[in-house]
């Protein structure tokens, strides 16, 4: 029987270990053609004119399409009222990369070939780089109609922070600044397109939500939902990097205009170079508490990067700007956020939506305090921390908090208490060694951007043969919610799990779901499943209850068998009763339905931000060990005990793989991601200058689960795979302060960075 | 561009015969040409490990290779791994250990992790990041396929 917590390898492991798994970069289509974009080379300039005859001319070359060919519209991503891009650039580019043109041709080096011949003439115009500079009056503006480039401004007040100030024994404060970083995932984006003659498009892409993609490309295409099918693809990875991408609908452009179905894929300079990496912030925080580690009082200003255009970076921003004020019970805040456009590469989501910013000043904040009154920074948080059934200051309802459990578990397997005392004793003259502590939360689904629709549904099939298939809107980005879904029903059921599978999306069969980010997966879909199985079941159990003369309610289904509770040789397999149930309906298949929508959570309050914005929230405490070399300023990370309240582990196997790839991004975070950009300029676009974490750079991670089982979670699930990212760059910054005495504020914690601070304290 | 340049390699225990281009990569020629899409391509420029085939025996990346340098040569894919249904121990050992998640690394990181364990039975720990230091995995840290070599050494000295 499978059990809720099993270790479930993949249900898509085979073909992933034998290669025959199809990525969206490997799928083909008979006689398709290949696209690419020209992109512009400078970071601000005005097109003065376009002339792509040459290009059009060339051998093997089937269409060449700019802005100029086209009325196309305005559009933004889903929910975003700004709308302020189009596919190809008409008046202005506004960022080195901004997209000016596409060709399609018959291979990839004709296109190549062709785009060299297109002649852009541009009047390059003042850029501006930093989002400070950019908010200034005078300052150059990416768009005309956004006064000082700021996009959004978003202003929160609590309580009274003058008073509480006053109130304060103790006062800290720190700008805290995290850099351009992008998600990496292996796989480049890629996309094919084809229309057929009722002018239908079909997008073969993998993607995070085919649901929210089909309703951007719409708008950017100027058509209609029903005209747009997308069919999901397996994906190398996406970590928030592959929701809505513009390099889709211009594919849709290009299979339109040569009437052919046409394939597009980035090379990893466009990935680095135009697609959507992580916001960049600046935060000042300033803190204070009483003597006795109580926190009283926060105040905030944010100044995050949007880049050229509007991605998703408002609700980026709502996220870095309010969830980090629910994890201790702290009463007076004080916020100011600004959303700025600048001349660069437009940010969007990546693992942790605004969090691993914030929070990376917030627990380096709350270790200074800790530090300033002389408490232990463990016993400061578990004095502070939010509680199972607290309502927060920003109304978000705890069903279940597992902070402190997580905290006191990750310092008890730590040796915290010893080594906060003892690693002090290993220095040598140029090796301290040191130990942090972090915490951090998240949501499970978040209610942010589509005021008309919360949830998620799915339906379980069962098929003449016994054949078990889980229809849902939710998709696998390899993290395994597939995996998750055919172990839930196959507990459901009490079937194997092989019985059992889970196609990836397709917006013609599948249900209508927002798909895979804001740790919604599990906690939604899980619920929606789980129902759709139990539905499926009841309609089973009819049918042997006829045959077996048993009633329904007496019946149980174990290793796919229903038999009688009374007695067990009153038996049927479970697929004779799936014989029998479509035989005796003319083929009609058994399709149990499920759905959920999370009860007492609400899009917040347009004004204050407040609202239950999800139905479970999940929590992390981890710990990071380091040894500082003093004299290189080189951090190794030594070991890191992570501790999560997921509710409940479901797939164990694969659950503690969400934390292993989380620590290894949230390490390179820390310590060694950036994307250098001089003047508007990506100057290390590839994996030889972008820096993550390879095998030897990852110390011994402890992973331990603090079962908190939420009321609203499947079994008590909730999120796990964002937040354990989170944590881990202000845990490594404690424990550089611990080992070395100096606060890092500046992100990644590279040597000179290091150095630099050594010498400060110094002198 | 045109496709006049004559190869034969021998891919997969079987030789092959085609027409490429001059300048087409290795890497090209088995995934456009021959649909050999198990070979992933990651980076473009041999950073990450993603397109390791074997090349006369040894695991060598194939993206900046071009094809006709490698005309007469012996050249094992992952699709070339399984001996049809049944599964390389290295392979059954990564699905066992929770090593894939996305699996766009493993077909590299597989045929890595065959060639260490052929050329060196009981890596220590060390040896194995050692060896699968020229890949990129985003999604599983590292650590389940370092666990998931030392349970494909232990599967292999049962047999």
């Amino acid at each position: 029987m499978v059990e809720i917590g099993d270790r479930i390898p993949l249900i898509d492991a085979v073909e992933k270990v034998t290669g025959t798994l199809k990525f969206g970069s490997d799928f083909k289509l008979p006689g398709m053609l290949y696209g690419k974009v020209l992109r512009s080379p400078l970071p601000h300039a005005r097109i003065l004119s376009i002339d792509v005859s040459r290009a059009r001319k060339l051998f093997g070359i089937r269409a060449v399409v700019t802005g100029w060919d086209y009325d196309l519209p305005l559009y933004s991503v889903a929910g975003e009222k700004n709308v302020d891009e189009r596919l190809l650039a008409k008046e202005k580019v506004r960022y080195i990369g901004d997209e000016v043109a596409a060709v399609a041709g018959v291979d990839e080096d004709t296109v190549k070939e062709a785009l060299k011949r297109i002649v852009v003439e541009y009047e390059e115009i003042p850029a501006v780089f930093d989002p400070e500079e950019a908010m200034r009056e005078g300052a150059p503006l990416v768009h005309e109609n956004v006064k000082q480039n700021i996009a959004r401004i978003m202003r929160i007040r609590h309580g009274d922070v003058t008073k509480a100030f006053l109130e304060s024994d103790a006062v800290v404060e720190g700008t805290f600044k995290t850099p351009l970083v992008h998600q990496a995932y292996l796989e480049p984006h890629s996309a094919v397109a084809q229309w057929d003659l009722q002018a239908r498009l079909t997008l073969w892409i993998p993607t995070q939500s085919p649901t929210l993609a089909r309703m951007t490309y719409a708008n950017a295409l100027g058509i209609t939902q029903d005209k747009i099918r997308i069919i999901q693809l397996p994906m190398g990875g996406a970590f928030g990097g592959k929701l809505e991408y513009k390099l889709h609908p211009i594919c849709a452009l290009l299979a339109r205009e040569t009437n052919l179905p046409v394939k597009m894929t980035n090379t990893r300079e466009e990935e680095f170079t135009a697609t959507l990496p992580r916001v960049p912030m600046v935060t000042k925080m300033k803190a204070g508490c009483k003597k006795d580690g109580t926190l009283l009082v926060k105040q905030t200003e944010i100044i995050a990067d949007n880049g050229a255009y509007m991605n998703y970076g408002p609700g980026i921003l709502l996220s870095a700007t309010t969830r980090h004020d629910n994890l201790y019970r702290l009463k007076n805040i004080y916020s100011d956020s600004y959303l700025v456009y600048t001349n660069k590469v437009p940010t969007g989501c990546f693992r942790g939506f605004g969090c691993p910013q914030s929070f990376f000043a917030l627990e380096s904040i709350v270790d200074m305090l800790a530090n300033e009154i002389g408490m232990d920074p463990a016993e400061f948080r578990l004095k502070n921390a939010s509680k199972t059934g607290d309502i927060t200051v920003h109304n978000w309802h705890l069903g279940s908090c597992g902070l402190s459990e997580a905290i006191s578990k990750s310092t008890e397997k730590s040796k915290w208490y010893n080594k906060r005392r003892e690693l002090k004793l290993k220095r040598s003259v140029d090796i301290a060694y040191g130990i942090g502590l972090a915490c951090c939360l998240h949501v499970s689904g978040n209610r942010t951007f589509l005021p008309f629709f919360d949830g998620s549904s799915a339906y379980v099939r069962i098929d003449e043969a016994g054949q078990v298939i889980v229809l849902t809107g939710e998709t696998d980005l390899g993290q395994g919610s597939r995996t998750t879904f055919a172990l839930i029903v196959a507990h459901e059921l009490g079937i194997p799990t092989e019985w059992v599978s889970v196609p990836l999306v397709d917006t013609d069969f599948s249900p209508h779901g927002l798909g895979t980010f804001g740790d919604r997966v599990t906690t939604l879909g899980g619920n929606a499943v789980r129902r759709a199985a139990l539905d499926a079941k009841r309609q089973l159990l009819d049918v042997a209850s006829r045959d077996l003369g048993v009633d329904s309610s007496k019946l149980i289904i174990e290793n796919g068998i229903i038999f009688s509770k009374k007695d067990k040789n009153i038996s049927m397999e479970f697929k004779e009763a799936a014989r029998i149930a479509s035989h005796r309906r003319a083929g009609a298949m058994i399709l149990g339905y499920g759905h959920f929508v999370p009860q007492n959570v609400s899009m917040v309050d347009p004004e204050t931000k407040t609202g239950n914005i999800s139905c479970a929230y999940p929590f992390v405490a981890q710990v990071a060990e380091v040894k500082v070399n003093l004299k290189s300023g080189d951090v190794k990370v030594l070991s890191l005990t992570a501790a999560h309240d997921l509710g409940k582990t479901i797939n164990t196997l694969m659950a503690e793989g969400q934390v292993h790839g989380a620590i290894a991004q949230g390490i390179g975070f820390a310590l060694s991601e950036e994307m250098v950009v001089k003047k508007g300029r990506i100057t290390n676009p590839n994996f030889k200058r972008y820096r993550m974490p390879k095998a030897k750079d990852i110390p011994r991670i402890r992973t331990i689960f603090v079962e908190s089982n939420d009321p609203n979670g499947p079994y008590g699930a909730k999120g796990l795979a964002e937040p354990a990212l989170t944590a881990v760059a202000p845990a490594i910054a404690n424990a550089i302060y611990h080992a070395a005495g100096i606060w890092l504020t500046s992100l990644p914690m590279t040597p000179e960075k290091v150095k630099d601070e050594i010498s400060k304290m110094k002198s | 561009m045109k496709k006049n340049v004559a190869v034969k390699m021998k891919i997969n225990g079987t030789w092959v015969e085609a027409f490429i281009t001059q300048k087409q990569t290795l890497l090209d020629f088995l995934r456009e040409d021959l649909n050999l899409t198990g070979t992933k391509k990651g980076c473009g420029t041999g950073d990450c490990g993603s397109c390791i085939v074997f090349l006369n025996g040894r695991p060598r990346t194939i993206c900046t290779m071009i094809a006709v340098n490698a005309n007469g040569c012996e050249i094992t894919t992952i699709e070339g791994l399984a001996k049809g249904t049944e599964l390389h121990p290295v392979q059954e050992a990564f699905m066992q250990a929770g090593a894939i998640q996305c699996g766009y690394c493993t077909p590299g990181m597989v045929l890595e992790a065959v060639y260490l364990l052929e050329h060196n039975p009981a890596p220590t720990e060390n040896e194995i990041k050692e060896a699968i230091s020229g890949h990129i995995c985003r999604c599983t840290g590292y650590v389940k396929i370092i666990e998931a070599i030392k349970l494909a050494h232990d599967k292999l000295l049962k047999k």
